[in-house]
């Protein structure tokens, strides 16, 4: 093409594009004026149409919240649920409190004053806080518990619980260093905001063994009825564990109770109770008569379930030790050194009272067969006189 | 394919690719090659801090979270499952993380409930603690999702005037946006290669069939 070439086709277009002004076919005319054919000139359009909308469906995936491409490359995703099947504790978590808490049990029971309490406080909880003040209090006339807390600095943990609800439970195992039976702990938190303490403790009564219990990390479910930790059903076993200690409590009443198809294996631990307490009536005989009853610490029950589907039950019982003295009969009570230092009194004219409490520990088979006391532990905690 | 198709296909690709390659390389730019992505917000009312499962846990990797009082006191820097610390809180006043916003770096914070939080620090609901004075920092793992991360006064002084930080870095998510970099200019550079061909080759057949008619005439 000559230069006089280009300048008449130059010429040419501006006509056209005056002309286009009036024109009908625009397309066309557009086409030949970018010196394309009008097939193409469309096929151009449809591909800016086609990226204009692709790029404003890119634009709006990626604006929308969890879809867009900063959520798809940095893989957000949505909180998973809570494992209401696993434990709310680590087992970490679980030892550290076992320590801090053990700790503070040593500390409380072996130095005095304000502090003393305050670290019982910190260690003990309910039942488990009466009965080691009581053991406190009447340390210079009790032999401390051979398998003291400071005796056993490795306490074993068997289980924990299931689940994120309350109350929650640790169950632990202590062997003091220098032998001695092993005994069982039951730490409790009713709460999310109080922490975890000994509710009770009590010593395996032998020949007796703990069945293991589900993986730590999935935690033991307790045997609940859902009004808490009171049992008044125990679904799945062979007898409710309320029902059991009831029965229990009342076949240790003196005088004596029969209990008709009783739930529950014979035991050292009652047999010496109930011992001791025709002891007791025989001695004060002739002065008093005398009675002891046994009654359930209410919100003291705890049912756990073990890997076999057998419970194993902790309770806690309070037995009271009553004397009525008989008109014109007075008793000495020097020889009772726990009731002295309780009561500041060493002779009773009119009635006296001891408060003990139970600590047993009950293995519940969930089919058939008796309940078998795992663990038992008694402490004197109050009396009275006049 | 029809030549038609094939171009309308090719321009389709070539803009998904560039998109592919703006994206990438914006997110190469922020993450940076530790492929950390950071957050804050600081909140001026008193009561505690909460992060709670649904930022914490959004993404599968270990969150850092810092806690800083701008008047140096103590802090106390806690995670524990979301529904312990619902009820340990309860309605104590608190400002919740409501929102992320990247790249911005900027957290939404949400306040609720009134009075003076009680002191959580006995519980043994907590997981992870840590506490420090001025600042205290937490490495969250995802293990025990949906947690939630608490942040109070470590001393008798409310929490007021506090940041929370929040840090989620994992190299991969580099490694991932470098690739969808390279992938989209590649797609792109593909594409628009193809297109320019075919508009060569659509230009020459033009010139062709121009010189064939005027031979023919």
């Amino acid at each position: 093409m000559t230069r006089h070439d280009l300048i008449t086709k130059s010429v040419a277009m501006l006509r056209l594009r005056r002309d286009d002004l009036i024109g009908k076919d625009l397309i066309g005319k557009s086409a030949a004026r970018l010196r394309l054919r009008r097939d193409d000139l469309i096929r151009v359009g449809r591909v800016i149409v086609v990226s204009v909308v692709c790029v404003v469906c890119v634009v709006m995936i990626a604006s929308v919240p969890r879809w867009g491409a900063t959520h798809v490359l940095l893989g957000i995703r949505e909180a998973p649920k809570a494992n209401t099947t696993s434990a709310p504790l680590t087992v970490d978590q679980a030892k550290r409190i076992l320590a801090r808490t053990f700790t503070a049990a040593y500390l409380g029971e072996t130095t005095s004053g304000a502090a003393a309490q305050a670290q019982l406080r910190t260690a003990y909880t309910g039942e488990g806080l009466r009965g080691v003040s009581g053991r406190v209090k009447l340390a210079s006339v009790q032999p401390a518990v051979s398998a003291s807390l400071l005796l056993a600095p490795h306490p074993k943990l068997l289980a924990v619980s299931r689940g994120f609800g309350f109350p929650r439970f640790i169950i632990a195992q202590t062997v003091a260093s220098d032998g001695g039976l092993p005994i069982l702990h039951l730490l409790v938190s009713p709460d999310a905001a109080t922490p975890y303490r000994i509710s009770m403790s009590a010593e395996m009564v032998p020949p007796a063994t703990v069945e293991p219990f589900d993986r730590l990390s999935s935690g033991s479910p307790l045997v609940t009825n859902g009004t808490g930790p009171q049992l008044t059903n125990g679904t799945g076993l062979t007898v409710a564990p309320a029902t059991l200690l009831n029965l229990y409590a009342a076949q240790m009443a003196f005088p004596a109770k029969a209990i008709s198809k009783a739930p529950f294996v014979a035991d050292s631990f009652a047999v010496q109770v109930r011992a001791g307490a025709a002891g007791a009536a025989g001695a004060v005989a002739s002065q008093a008569t005398y009675t002891q009853v046994h009654a359930v610490v209410p919100s003291s029950v705890y049912a756990v379930r073990q890997a076999s589907g057998d419970a194993l039950v902790f309770g806690v019982l309070e037995r009271t030790d009553s004397f009525a003295v008989n008109p014109g009969e007075n008793v000495n009570t020097v020889a009772n050194k726990a009731f002295v230092l309780l009561t500041g009194k060493k002779l009773v004219t009119k009635a006296a009272s001891i408060t003990t409490l139970e600590f047993v520990v009950f293995a519940v088979p969930r089919s058939t067969g008796q309940a078998t006391l795992v663990a038992a532990r008694e402490q004197i905690v109050a009396g009275s006189g006049s | 394919m029809p030549a038609s198709t094939r171009r309308a296909l090719a321009a389709v690709v070539a803009v998904m690719g560039i998109v592919l390659l703006v994206v990438g390389a914006w997110m190469v730019f922020l993450l940076g090659p530790s492929g950390e992505a950071q957050f804050s917000a600081t909140s001026k009312a008193p009561g505690a801090l909460v992060v709670p499962s649904d930022v914490l846990n959004a993404v599968d990797v270990p969150v850092r979270v810092t806690a800083t009082r701008a008047d140096g006191g103590a802090v106390f820097l806690a995670a524990a499952s979301s529904t312990d610390v619902r009820a340990i809180l309860a309605t104590s006043a608190a400002s919740t993380v409501s929102g992320v916003h990247f790249p911005a770096g900027r957290l939404d914070l949400h306040a609720s409930g009134a009075g003076v939080p009680a002191d959580i620090r006995t519980a043994d609901v907590w997981r992870l603690t840590a506490t420090g004075a001025g600042s205290a920092g937490l490495l969250v793992d995802q293990s025990r999702a949906p947690e939630t991360v608490v942040a109070t006064s470590g001393d008798a002084t409310a929490l007021t005037d506090a940041t929370v930080t929040l840090t989620w870095d994992d190299p991969a998510w580099f490694f991932e946006a470098l690739a969808m970099a390279t992938i989209g200019a590649v797609l792109a550079a593909f594409s628009l290669n193809d297109l320019w061909q075919g508009r060569v080759i659509a230009v020459r057949g033009d010139v062709a069939e121009t010189k064939t008619s005027e031979a023919t005439t």
